[in-house]
């Protein structure tokens, strides 16, 4: 397992408010159509833990990505470089 | 078995409450709620117990389940399965919020459960995410239902079917809507009915809702409570800090009176908060509702926290609940405050069955952070998994900063270490020394207030416990005895049934042996009655096959075994197995590889029996120090390896052995063995004079026994039969008051006894019933059930009858008992009456195979 932190791509149904987002602090918010996006950078620990707080809230988790330094933006493809 | 599993608001305890529920449901029903993040295993098992008790309707045939220090999870699993067993008519088991289990041992422990439930049982699980069980068992067998997120959705219909059973109004299209919004979500719909209630245009909430981007959860988590009156929406905020609450509580933190009917109403408006307890005085809130306040409270209310899990810490302070004190201090980020709580409460937790509960607590320290409280709660954490070394340094790092704290404290903390070194070297082996410095233990530890005293009281129970033990392993029996009886006289008035019974336990390890060369009256009756009153306590809390009892079980184990009752001492064997299958430490393992060596040693299976001798003398090498029974130990290794004709390897053991080892009487025994297989009598007769005599130390008689006996093979050897049978009679002298066997078995002493003419002994019913044992006709233990019942003899008559396997008249028989041959003659009349029986041989017979014979020796 890769210990060092990357930066992840977490996409949710529906749009967070202010209180939802207070529980993901290390993350940045951005509304994408009727989705909320999350990116941080997290260490596999922190990972599980956003994602148990995903799951305790009740939110919808359409997709998750580890983006890859050169390619950050949530609509670009899987492509890992080199 | 059903499993559910669904994320969180899906409705899956509510399908469970409505199903169990319902109408002609005739099953009883066991309900355990997993707490949040239990990550103790006996809390859980525990807890569950409870639950399966009140289910199946057995409380009050034993005490309620109590939870222990060392927790045998196995046992654990065999009570509550015993339990479900014994339940009359069927049972429904329900284990809610699953995924809140976080021990890997309670989810083992509960595979094991599920997949040996007695078929009147119906098992449920609710969880959020899918729980590594190993039930594919279940699964192939067809056996395990599953029920998803899928299945719990709401459909269309059902959605209006809820609504209208709310007394709402909505359109067709409105409720179309609604379920598309929710997609179903159980939660959803109910926090949308919350809200549609008294809705003055419910219409209008559905369209607004539907047009609204914000996920569902905090969109109507959000309406809820914004409709809330302002004191309600605060006591919300302000109580979601904790897992339940209570109307004290809740006022204490909202500064208000009042709070109970607050709560009340909220259970009563099915607003996602539910009573506790039948009584109504304790709630929790939803999961989803919790989360949220929670977040809520620290985004609207940052500032307020800390003060609140300051103010509930000292009210589960003054309530004597500490954990929940610690854990609302941790919260608070009074992080030394909540160090210091936890040390000063770490051996009553650990008495209390909460020791993974507080290594939890250890682990959320903020890493890096330096509190030199927690080496002590470490080291017993280590010590829990026999993490030996860093138990010694982390007890070193504790003993430094006991000395930088004020007296009254550091008095406490030094009991606390000392008491835990105490546990440490026993576990090494290493005896010699520690007594001393512990000492100062057997003092009182003085307190100002209650607790102070109460945990004064706990301290100073479990030190005097733990000296007694290790005086006990290093034979300084009577200190032992004074330790361990004042140990457990201070549990049982402090209410610590633990200690009182590892006391007791110990008590009766400690008489086993006790140093003397002649027999004191009736040693190993005395030894099994304190292990057997000590067994009872044990069972009453359900802790018979716990680590705790473990010594009385092998200690009874071994002397029915001595007495030649091998297949009542292999039962007793087999339990305290059970009872050390969650035990690491060699020294007590080493005790029962040696008692199940005598046991076929008794048996006459020499392989097997060095076997488990073998394994004793490994696992004695890992101990520091030399156990108190090594030298019987090493003889009984020896004296195996002589009689295999292993000669070579035992004399290569001997010459290894240190000058005091050698010369003690267990040794000079075996060197007495290795002489007769050599060939060497004489040389046999050399090595026991010492033993004989009684100049070399012994660790009890039944040495000198053994020694009598391997001095009669000698001389037979040598041709005198009239040494030969007055050693044999010596023995048999030595024997009489306990009844020992063992060493006769042992010894090969067989031709021994059967060459001693009957008219030269006065001990033939002992002799008698020995050459029984050891020709496997152990005394009709098998065929004892299928006997009528005889009455019971009394005392006197139990005297006489041992006389008449002898050789002697009725008047020699009163001459023996100083009684008028007349007595005697009626003694006998009486027994004949109660056995059945018309003459002397045949009552002879039927005592033998009452055991009566065997027992009138160590009668009351």
């Amino acid at each position: 397992m890769d210990p060092a932190p990357a930066r992840y791509m977490i996409r949710i149904n529906g749009h967070l408010g202010a209180t939802m987002l207070s529980a993901f602090p290390a993350m940045a918010p951005q509304h994408h159509g009727a989705h909320t996006v999350l990116t941080g950078l997290l260490d596999q620990s922190a990972l599980y833990g956003v994602l148990a707080v995903i799951e305790a809230l009740g939110l919808d988790l359409l997709e998750l990505r580890k983006l890859t330094p050169d390619r950050e933006s949530p609509g670009s493809g899987h492509h890992r470089s080199p | 078995m059903t499993i559910i599993s669904a994320p969180a608001g899906s409705g899956k305890t509510s399908l469970v409450r409505a199903w169990a529920g319902r109408p002609g449901q005739p099953r009883r029903l066991a309900v355990l709620q997993v707490q949040r993040d239990q990550q103790d295993a006996q809390q859980f098992w525990l807890a569950l117990l409870d639950a399966v008790r009140h289910a199946s309707a057995t409380t009050g045939r034993a005490e309620p389940p109590a939870g222990t220090p060392d927790f045998n999870a196995p046992a654990m699993v065999d009570r509550v399965l015993s339990e479900l067993a014994d339940a009359c008519g069927g049972v429904t088991l329900v284990v809610d919020d699953l995924h809140e289990l976080t021990s890997p041992e309670a989810l083992a422990q509960l595979t094991r459960l599920l997949t040996n439930l007695p078929p009147q049982v119906h098992a449920i699980l609710t969880t959020r995410h899918d729980v590594r069980l190993g039930l594919h068992q279940l699964r192939l067998a067809g056996e395990l239902a599953e029920i998803r997120a899928a299945d719990l959705r709401f459909s269309e219909r059902e959605t209006r079917e809820l609504l209208d059973a709310s007394g709402i109004e909505l359109s067709a299209a409105g409720a179309a809507l609604l379920h598309q919004r929710t997609e179903g979500w159980a939660a959803g719909l109910r926090l949308a009915a919350i809200s549609l209630a008294g809705h003055p245009d419910p219409e209008r909430f559905v369209a607004e809702f539907s047009g609204s981007d914000r996920t569902v959860a905090e969109y109507l988590l959000a309406e809820m409570l914004d409709r809330q009156p302002p004191d309600v929406q605060d006591l919300l905020l302000r109580t979601s800090l904790l897992d339940r609450v209570n109307g004290e509580l809740a006022d204490l933190l909202t500064g208000r009176p009042g709070s109970e009917p607050i709560l009340l109403d909220l259970e009563d408006a099915n607003a996602f908060v539910e009573s506790l307890d039948p009584g109504r005085t304790w709630f929790r809130y939803h999961h989803l509702l919790a989360d949220f306040l929670r977040l809520e409270l620290r985004r609207t209310l940052p500032a307020e926290g800390p003060v609140l899990h300051r103010r509930a810490a000292e009210w589960f302070i003054r309530q004597g609940q500490v954990v929940n004190a610690i854990r609302q201090t941790q919260a608070a980020g009074d992080w030394a405050d909540a160090a210091r709580l936890l040390a000063d409460h770490s051996f009553s937790l650990t008495l209390d069955g909460q020791a993974q509960t507080m290594q939890a607590l250890v682990r959320a320290f903020p890493p890096g952070a330096d509190h030199p409280e927690l080496a002590l709660v470490r080291a017993m954490g280590d010590l829990a998994q026999g993490r030996l070394d860093e138990a010694a340094a982390h007890l070193a790092v504790a003993e430094t900063y006991a000395e930088t704290t004020p007296p009254d404290r550091r008095r406490r903390l030094g009991v606390a270490i000392a008491s835990l070194q105490l546990a440490l070297a026993r576990r090494r082996g290493h005896l010699a020394g520690v007594i001393e410095q512990a000492r100062f233990l057997a003092s009182p530890v003085t307190g100002q207030s209650d607790e102070d005293i109460a945990l004064g009281n706990d301290l100073r129970a479990v030190a005097l416990m733990n000296l007694g033990t290790v005086e006990a392993w290093s034979l300084g029996l009577p200190d032992a005895e004074r330790h361990l009886r004042e140990g457990a006289v201070l549990a049982r008035k402090i209410g610590r049934p633990y200690l009182e019974v590892g006391c007791l336990a110990q008590l009766g390890f400690a008489y086993i042996f006790h140093g003397a060369a002649m027999p004191k009256i009736d040693s190993f009756a005395t030894t099994q009655r304190r292990c057997r009153e000590a067994i009872a306590l044990a069972e009453r809390y359900g802790w018979g096959t716990e680590p705790v009892i473990a010594p009385a079980l092998m200690t009874l184990a071994g002397t029915m075994v001595w007495l030649g009752e091998f297949d009542e001492g292999e039962r007793w064997l087999r339990r305290t197995e059970r009872a050390l299958q969650t035990d690491t430490g060699p020294d007590i393992r080493l005790l029962l590889h040696q008692t199940a060596g005598i046991l076929h040693a008794g048996r006459g299976r020499r392989q097997e029996a060095l076997e488990e001798f073998g394994a004793a003398e490994d696992l004695a090498s890992q101990l520091e120090g030399s156990q108190a029974l090594a030298s019987q130990m090493t003889g009984w290794l020896l004296a195996t390896q002589a009689r295999l004709g292993m000669t070579g390897e035992a004399r290569a053991l001997l010459a290894a052995l240190d000058d005091e080892r050698a010369s003690s009487g267990e040794i000079r025994n075996a060197r007495a063995v290795i002489c007769l297989a050599e060939g060497d009598p004489a040389g046999a007769l050399d090595a026991l004079h010492d033993v004989l005599d009684v100049t070399a130390p012994v660790l009890g008689y039944v040495t000198v026994v053994e020694a009598h006996l391997l001095a009669g093979l000698a001389h037979r050897e040598l041709g005198d039969q009239r040494a030969a049978n007055q050693a044999v009679e010596r023995a048999l002298a030595l024997a009489e008051s306990d009844r020992v066997v063992l060493p006769f078995a042992m010894t090969g002493s067989a031709g021994l006894l059967e060459a001693l003419p009957r008219h030269q002994t006065a001990h033939a019913a002992l002799l008698a019933d020995i050459l029984d044992i050891l020709h496997g006709a152990s005394p009709a233990a098998k065929e004892q059930s299928s006997l009528p019942p005889a009455e019971e003899l009394s005392p006197g008559e139990l005297r006489v009858l041992r006389y008449l396997p002898t050789n002697l008249s009725r008047p020699e028989i009163a001459g023996e008992l100083s009684v008028s041959p007349n007595t005697v003659s009626a003694h006998i009349r009486s027994i004949y009456a109660k056995l059945q029986v018309r003459d002397r041989s045949s009552a002879v017979r039927r005592a033998r195979e009452l055991r009566l014979l065997a027992a009138a020796g160590r009668t009351r």
